[in-house]
C-alpha cells in the first residue's frame, strides 16, 4: 500500500515514556489514513522548557542538533508534542535573522543549522495537509453524541509568529478536526490556560490551581471529556486530575484523550491501539455509554 | 521589600543591567509603556509579587535587585501570553528566561528558585541519558528537595499503566550530546558565549 503523504517524524521523550498512548494512537490513526512517519534515527530530547529557562544558548543547540538529525530523513518534520514542537520552531525563528546566535549555535553543534526544514505539528497535518475533507471520508465510526472540550494550552498557539498555526487568541483548528469525527465540540473559557505544565514536579500547589480551573470550567461547559495535543497537559489534567479531585473536593471524572485517540477511534482503528487503558481516568465508562466501543 | 521606599537617581538607574537584561533576551525593556495588558492576562499573577508589568518597571527603574531577588521569576510558567499580547513587543517571556539565568548565575538556588532545581535535573537527564527518564527525574527531585512522599501514591499506578519506564531509552547519539554540552562550556570559558 503506497502512503498518499510521508514525513520524517519526531517523537519527543514523552511519546516513548508517559504518553505511550499518544504514539501508539498516532501510529495507529496514520497507518489507517495511509500517511507515513518515518523517525529520526537517534534523536534526542529537545530540552522542551526547562533547557530554555535555564540557558537559552543549550536550548537553542539541542534542538539544532535534532534538526540537523532530521535531515537525514525526507519529507516535512512532523512533530506529536506541543513542547518540542514550539522549542523547535522557536529555534528556527531565533536563528533565522540573528547571525551572532546563529554562529555560536553552529559553534556548538559544530556544523550547519536547517533552518529551512518545515517543523509541522500533527494537527496541521491532518487539518491542512491531509484535509478535512479527506479527514471526513476515512470516518468510519462517528462519534455521535460525544461534548468535547478541546484544550489548546499555551504553545501550539503563542507567541503567534513561532507555531504559526492557527490565530494567537481564537484558534479554530482543533474544533475543525474534531468536527470531522461527528463529536460535537463545546463552547468553553479555558481552551487556552496554561495548565502550569513545568511546575509538575516542583510546585504542584500551581498545579492543582490552574489545571483545576480548566477541569472545573471544561465541567461548566457540559463537556464529556477533553482532548489535547500535548504530552505534558496530559500529564497535568489526566494524572493529576484525581489529585486536584481530592484537594478541591470536586468530582470532575473527564477523560483526557489526545487528538489521535479520538480520531482514531472515529477511523475505526481497532480500539487495542489506542492506548485506552493507559489513561488513569478511564474513558471506557463514558465510550461504553455512547456506544463507541 | 515590597512596598519599601524606592530612592531614584542618575545612579539608581542602571541601564547596564537593563542592557545585559536586553542582550541575553533579545527584546527590548526600555519599550514598556506600562499599559498593564500583561498582567491582566497572566496565568501566574496571583503567585507572583511583582506582576509582570512591575517587573519591567522595575528594571527601568534599576531595582533589579528587588526582581531577582523576588520570586516572580520563578512563578512565571512560560506560558507566553504576556508576549504574545504586548502592544510594544516587549518578550516578557524571554525576559524572564534572562532574569532567571542571572539570577541563578549570580545566586545559585535558593528557596523561591525550587523549580529551578527540577530543571537542572532535567537538564542533567539529557547530558546522561540523551532523553528524558522521568521515573529518575521525579525519584531525584523528590529526594533532593525533601519531599520524599509527596508522589509515592502516584507511582505504583504510573508504573502499572506502562507510563514510567523503569529503564532508560538508549541513545546512540550520547557521544554528541556531551560534545555540544562541552562546546558551550568551553566557549563560555572564552567569553564567546553568554
Ligand atoms: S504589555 Fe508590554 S507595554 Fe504593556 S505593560 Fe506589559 S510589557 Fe509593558
Ligand atoms: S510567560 Fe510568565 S509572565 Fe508571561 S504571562 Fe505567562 S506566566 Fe505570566
Amino acid at each position: 500500500m503506497k502512503n498518499i503523504l510521508n514525513y520524517s517524524y519526531y517523537p519527543g521523550c514523552s511519546l516513548h515514556a508517559s504518553a505511550q498512548e499518544y504514539e501508539a494512537s498516532t501510529r495507529g490513526l496514520f497507518k489507517a489514513l495511509k500517511i507515513g512517519l518515518h523517525e529520526v534515527p537517534d534523536w534526542f530530547c529537545c530540552g522542551a522548557t526547562p533547557a530554555h529557562n535555564v540557558d537559552e544558548l543549550l536550548s537553542l543547540a539541542l534542538c539544532a542538533k535534532n534538526l540537523s538529525l532530521a535531515e537525514n530523513v525526507a519529507g516535512d518534520l512532523a512533530v506529536a508534542c506541543a513542547a518540542c514542537f514550539s522549542r523547535l520552531k522557536t529555534t528556527q525563528h531565533r536563528l533565522i535573522d540573528n547571525d551572532a546566535k546563529r554562529q555560536q549555535v553552529e559553534k556548538a553543534i559544530d556544523g550547519p543549522v536547517p533552518l529551512g526544514k518545515k517543523v509541522k505539528h500533527l494537527l496541521e497535518i491532518l487539518a491542512r495537509d491531509y484535509g478535512l475533507e479527506r479527514l471526513q471520508s476515512a470516518v468510519q465510526k462517528p462519534l455521535a453524541g460525544l461534548k468535547v472540550a478541546c484544550y489548546y494550552g499555551c504553545l501550539l498557539t503563542r507567541p503567534p509568529e513561532v507555531p504559526e498555526l492557527d490565530d494567537c487568541e481564537a484558534p479554530t483548528i482543533m474544533e475543525e478536526v474534531l468536527k470531522a469525527t461527528g463529536a460535537e465540540p463545546v463552547s468553553w473559557s479555558h481552551r487556552m490556560e496554561c495548565c502550569g505544565a513545568n511546575f509538575t514536579l516542583s510546585r504542584p500547589g500551581v498545579v492543582l490551581k490552574l489545571s483545576g480551573d480548566i477541569l472545573a470550567s471544561a465541567k461548566a461547559a457540559g463537556a464529556d471529556c477533553i482532548m489535547v495535543a500535548c504530552p505534558l497537559c496530559h500529564g497535568n489534567l489526566d494524572i493529576r486530575q484525581g489529585g486536584i479531585e481530592q484537594a478541591s473536593g470536586t468530582r470532575f471524572d473527564l477523560p483526557v484523550f489526545y487528538i489521535t485517540q479520538l480520531l482514531a477511534l472515529a477511523c475505526g482503528v481497532s480500539t487495542e491501539r489506542l492506548g485506552l487503558e493507559s489513561m488513569i481516568v478511564s474513558p471506557m465508562p463514558l465510550l461504553r455509554e455512547k456506544s463507541l466501543l | 521589600m515590597k512596598h519599601s521606599k524606592m530612592q531614584l537617581s542618575a545612579e539608581t538607574m542602571n541601564l547596564g543591567f537593563v542592557k545585559k537584561v536586553e542582550l541575553l533576551s533579545g527584546s527590548s525593556v526600555r519599550r514598556c509603556f506600562q499599559c498593564g495588558k500583561c498582567s491582566a492576562g497572566c496565568p501566574m499573577r496571583s503567585f507572583m509579587e511583582h506582576p509582570p508589568n512591575r517587573v519591567v518597571r522595575l528594571l527601568q527603574l534599576g531595582q533589579y535587585e528587588r526582581v531577582l531577588a523576588g520570586r516572580s521569576i520563578w512563578y512565571c510558567a512560560s506560558c507566553e501570553t504576556c508576549s504574545t499580547r504586548c502592544p510594544n513587543k516587549v518578550d516578557l517571556a524571554a525576559i524572564m528566561d534572562a532574569l532567571r539565568k542571572l539570577s541563578w548565575d549570580a545566586q545559585g538556588p535558593s528557596k523561591e528558585s525550587y523549580v529551578q532545581l527540577a530543571n537542572r535535573l532535567f537538564i542533567e537527564n539529557i547530558r546522561t541519558y540523551g532523553r528524558q527518564y522521568e521515573m529518575r527525574l521525579a525519584a531525584v527531585f523528590n529526594v533532593k528537595s525533601g519531599q520524599f512522599l509527596k508522589d509515592l501514591m502516584l507511582g505504583p499506578k504510573l508504573i502499572t499503566r506502562g507510563k514510567l519506564r523503569m529503564f532508560h531509552q538508549k541513545n546512540r547519539n550520547i557521544g554528541e550530546i556531551e560534545k555540544i554540552f562541552s562546546r558551550i562550556e568551553e566557549m563560555r570559558k572564552n567569553g564567546e558565549a553568554p
